[in-house]
């Protein structure tokens, strides 16, 4: 009996080993036959690479005005491509200075609701029972809250400024997560190779580590990469209340607020931010849409 | 049914106790009075306020004295508007955003669920590639930012619909569309999600095997059970509606009750702060309680428990 299990057990664990690169280049195959996926991808690498871009020097800084001439609410031209704010700071400078900020809070945002979601999950998941009803309370009384109430508090509790819309942002968006991955760890808990690596002895912490995470990991990226555009709406949502980063500092958020206040007569301060904004986020859904396909098993019988 | 309408009123109460003493902390935690933003008052001033509101008193003393008006549904006074009460302000304010809610919400499941359905029925085709592009357009642009579009595009070039105030109907078609727009999109995506799951059921193909149209498979079969995850998620859709935007009020100046939220975030007006986070929890767990009488419609398999 006992070298049954271990027999099963190390069978899955050779399936496991050859079956996770294999479910990821499988899935990187089909995400690349998706146009919209594939060129999803290629426009958020550009936006990591503009946010990478804004630690090197750049002839003209965000903070520079242009005195020579009245550069003051420019129209786009040559010499200012997306125009000039009010105080004559180049607008095109300071959106790639932007996008620094903006695919940071979206990326640190996903990873804390990642952390926190998966412990908080697991431990439902993995327990049950009594543990777990007391735990999915707790998510449904944090869910009646609302984001904005939390956020702001928050916000203000940490500190206005970089650290502050972090934490503020991370603490709202992991109850997705939590739930997810407690749906998945209650039905795999009771596969047969947990039994069997139950019976070798793994520990609790090993169990979940080891063997119920990485079989519940497709849907836990997807819903990440869907928590990195929501993250960056909501810092922008926060700019708008007047609660995002403190000028001179600015985001692709607080950059689109700002074109808010001069809409009638200057539409390119908030458009062009703007477009940042919606096409990062555009692609990050279709990337999400795409990693869901790619990584469902079921859609992978089909093809 | 009456059963299940009781419980959920009981387990109501506990579940509001605690959104309520969790506010309450949360607010007084934060550094921060509502009086902060007065400039140059003099301390004796301060001091007086303070006391006529209780807020000298220590905080469980303060915690108890606002239980004991909840409890009589007394929502407590405004700081910041002086003279009116929470109740008085919600009273005013929550008439407007419902009524701008409740059409936002028709609009965007009028505009969604057909949407997401032709594109599922259509899957693979153009058909449902532009519907998918649409919706997931729909939910890339920030709040603000498609308010802005819309103000410039229809109220100053275009000159078909005002761009601020709450006076007659029209004031109410460009706020109501900007507020639709994502759920709308949301939905599209959902319901395209939940049709072609449902179109791959055995008894679909039963149904069809059987003779009836392709229209009455879909009325009848398949949109009664791939309703079934819409109506999960219209439950807080409603609630976060009806309860007002900021971000909406803000950009069309009407005077709901989202801009009194925040506001009163800002300013640390706490009663305020609370009574509007207690009807917005009141209502999540109005609508959901719905929600679960609708699904014992929609498929009859589903049993009422707790």
């Amino acid at each position: 009996m006992s070298s049954n299990l271990e027999q099963l057990s190390i069978e899955r664990k050779h399936v496991q080993s050859s079956a996770q690169p294999g479910l990821f280049l499988y899935a990187w195959l089909r995400l690349a036959r998706v146009p919209t996926a594939y060129a999803a991808l290629w426009i958020i690498a550009l936006m990591i690479a503009l946010a990478l871009i804004s630690w090197s020097s750049i002839p003209i800084t965000p903070y520079t005005y242009d005195e020579t001439s009245h550069a003051i609410l420019n129209a786009p031209s040559w010499s200012h491509p997306m125009g000039t704010d009010e105080l004559g700071r180049d607008l095109l400078t300071r959106i790639i200075y932007g996008s620094r900020m903006s695919m940071s809070i979206g990326f640190v945002t996903a990873l804390v609701a990642f952390v926190i979601g998966t412990v908080y999950g697991s431990i439902a998941g993995f327990y049950g029972g009594k543990i777990d009803s007391l735990l999915m309370r707790g998510i449904d009384i944090a869910y009646s809250l609302p984001d904005l109430l939390v956020m702001i508090l928050i916000g203000i509790l940490v500190g206005r400024g970089t650290l502050g819309i972090l934490v503020a942002l991370g603490l709202v968006s992991w109850m997705g997560t939590a739930r997810l991955v407690r749906a998945q760890l209650l039905q795999l808990k009771n596969e047969e190779f947990i039994e069997a690596a139950r019976a070798q002895g793994q520990g609790t912490l090993e169990l979940v580590r080891k063997h119920l995470l990485p079989n519940a990991i497709g849907p836990i990226i997807v819903a990440l990469t869907f928590t990195i555009p929501s993250a960056i709406l909501s810092e922008s949502t926060l700019s708008f209340i007047g609660l995002g980063l403190s000028s001179p500092e600015c985001s692709w958020g607080t950059l689109a607020s700002d074109g808010w206040r001069s809409l009638r007569t200057h539409w390119h301060l908030i458009a062009c931010p703007s477009f940042f904004i919606f096409l990062t986020v555009l692609s990050f859904n279709f990337l999400g849409d795409g990693l869901r396909d790619a990584l469902d098993p079921r859609t992978r019988i089909t093809r | 049914m009456f059963n299940l309408i009781v419980k959920r009123a009981l387990w109501a109460i506990p579940v509001l106790w605690i959104v309520a003493t969790l506010t309450f902390l949360l607010a007084r935690i934060v550094p921060g009075g509502p009086f902060d933003a007065e400039k140059n008052l003099p301390p004796e001033v301060v001091s007086n306020i303070k006391a006529k509101y209780y807020l000298d008193k220590p905080v469980t003393e303060q915690y108890w004295r606002y239980m004991k008006r909840l409890v009589q549904g007394d929502l407590g006074v405004s700081y910041k508007y002086v003279n009116r009460t929470v109740n008085d302000i919600l009273q005013d304010a929550f008439p407007v955003s419902l009524q701008l809610g409740s059409l936002a919400l028709l609009i965007a499941i009028g505009l969604g669920v057909p949407l997401g359905t032709i594109a599922a029925v259509r899957r693979g085709t153009a058909v449902d590639q532009t519907a998918m592009l649409l919706s997931t357009l729909g939910i890339s642009v920030p709040g603000f930012v498609a308010g802005a579009a819309l103000i410039l595009i229809f109220g100053l070039w275009l000159r078909v619909a005002p761009v601020a105030l709450w006076e007659s109907a029209r004031h109410m078609l460009l706020p109501a569309l900007t507020l639709a727009l994502s759920p709308a999109a949301f939905l599209a995506r959902l319901t395209r999600a939940s049709v072609l799951e449902v179109l791959e059921k055995d008894w679909v193909r039963t149904a069809r095997s059987k003779g009836l149209s392709p229209c009455q498979v879909l009325v009848k079969h398949v949109l009664r059970n791939a309703l079934v995850p819409i109506a999960t998620v219209l439950g807080p859709l409603t609630a976060i509606l009806i309860t007002g935007s900021f971000v909406v009020e803000f950009v069309y100046a009407i005077p709901g009750m989202g801009r009194f939220f925040i506001t009163a975030v800002i300013n640390r007006d706490y009663d305020l702060i609370l009574g509007t986070t207690l009807i917005f929890a009141a209502l999540l767990i109005l609508a959901n309680t719905a929600v679960d009488i609708v699904y014992t419609y929609l498929d009859p398999q589903i049993q009422l428990k707790d």
